[in-house]
């Protein structure tokens, strides 16, 4: 029990100044990925075959491989802002709230960098 | 974790049922919510049936009826009863509305009558909103400047510049907005809710305060104001039809502008 004055409780620790930049990459990212998802879909809709031999060639040239990294990464970026958001939403205690956000955190950078390498890989035909 | 069920001592059981009046034809069933401080029991659920024809037109006429016909003891808040004081905000089939200006032409044989959601219940229909009159309070909702005031009149405001404060100033406190977001029910102590950002708003955009950089500062939070995800239930169920959505929309456009 507190018996600290309702307004002293929502004043709280004051403002944290931030969270613009946050929204606004959301916004920014979720833009970007309109072209690029639809370059992705109606791409694999229109190729011969997704066998590997069609996929290779098609992903090793320029603008393909600049395009999945791309996709790859604005991808990884929203979904680290969107999941921190539902985080902070649901996770109320402190403690598992920073661990699960860190844990998220490193998960998408990880994620990213594996896709980024595989695209690569790929694109310049040393995948076995 | 956000708490997504009511604790086992406040989940609602049947209640008492009170039958319809001899020799009614058409009636109206109301089952309302009943929770009562003073004794251990869970929240329950009683039944009303009464007359159509001898019921007053909207929802409070019905719950002023109950009360004063067949139970004395049914608790709710009501004053002006023509929308303008908020005091009869309550959930009524589902949607936060005002009792006084809600027609039951418009809702059925049955009506559920329950106080606004994801609040502590002082008593039957009535919720604890201290902390929502906090919020309102942290907005600091008064006139704040520098310029000393004309020493013979009033401080003057264009009429363009009235028109932009005329429907955010409309906001009459009753809750159903910030009592209907979501957000605002996992995170109420830290989110102000669409209400106290609708104030803050409407200060922040008077031509006379000079305080809207500092306001605005305020509001910069991951919490206080970027807890809303756009959901828009507000704006939906306001019954003074104002748009606080937009009002948050508009705070957001203003912090990203000052920056860009």
């Amino acid at each position: 029990m507190s018996l600290r004055s309702p307004l002293g409780r929502v004043l709280g620790q004051g403002a944290a100044r931030g969270g613009v930049r946050h929204w606004w990459e959301q916004r920014l990212t979720s833009l970007a990925l309109v072209p690029l998802t639809v370059w992705f879909v109606v791409s694999l809709l229109t190729l011969p075959s997704l066998g590997y031999a069609t996929l290779s060639a098609w992903m090793s040239q320029s603008w393909t491989a600049l395009l999945l990294i791309l996709l790859v990464l604005v991808s990884a970026w929203h979904s680290q802002l969107g999941l921190r958001v539902v985080v902070e939403d649901y996770v109320h205690d402190a403690g598992a709230r920073t661990l699960t956000l860190v844990l998220l955190g490193f998960l998408h950078v990880l994620v990213a960098t594996a896709g980024v390498f595989a695209v690569l890989r790929v694109a310049f035909g040393t995948a076995a | 974790m956000a708490e997504f069920r009511l604790p086992a001592n406040s989940r609602p059981v049947p209640g008492i049922s009170h039958p319809a009046p001899p020799g009614a034809r058409e009636v109206r069933t109301f089952r309302i919510y009943r929770f009562n401080p003073d004794s251990t029991e869970n929240p329950r659920i009683d039944t009303f049936v009464l007359e159509v024809k001898a019921t007053g037109p909207m929802v409070l006429d019905a719950l002023i009826q109950i009360k004063s016909t067949l139970d004395s003891t049914l608790t709710f808040r009501r004053s002006c009863r023509e929308g303008i004081c908020g005091s009869c905000a309550m959930n009524v089939n589902g949607v936060n509305r005002l009792a006084c200006t809600t027609s039951m032409q418009d809702l059925g044989a049955g009506i559920r009558i329950y106080p606004l959601p994801h609040m502590p219940v002082v008593k039957d229909l009535v919720p604890d909103l201290t902390n929502f009159y906090a919020q309102y309070a942290a907005v600091k909702p008064w006139l704040q400047s520098r310029t000393p005031p004309p020493p013979d009149r009033e401080r003057l405001q264009s009429k363009e510049d009235q028109d932009k404060i005329d429907r955010p100033a409309a906001c009459i406190l009753c809750a159903c907005c910030s009592t209907a977001c979501p957000s605002y029910w996992w995170n109420s102590e830290r989110f102000l809710g669409p209400a106290a950002l609708l104030a803050a708003y409407r200060w922040i955009i008077d031509s006379r305060d000079e305080a809207s950089g500092e306001r605005l500062d305020e509001l910069e939070d991951p919490f206080r104001l970027y807890r809303c995800h756009t959901i828009m239930n507000c704006t939906d169920v306001c019954p003074k039809d104002l748009n606080p959505a937009r009002a948050i929309a508009e705070i957001k456009k203003m912090l990203l502008g000052r920056q860009e």
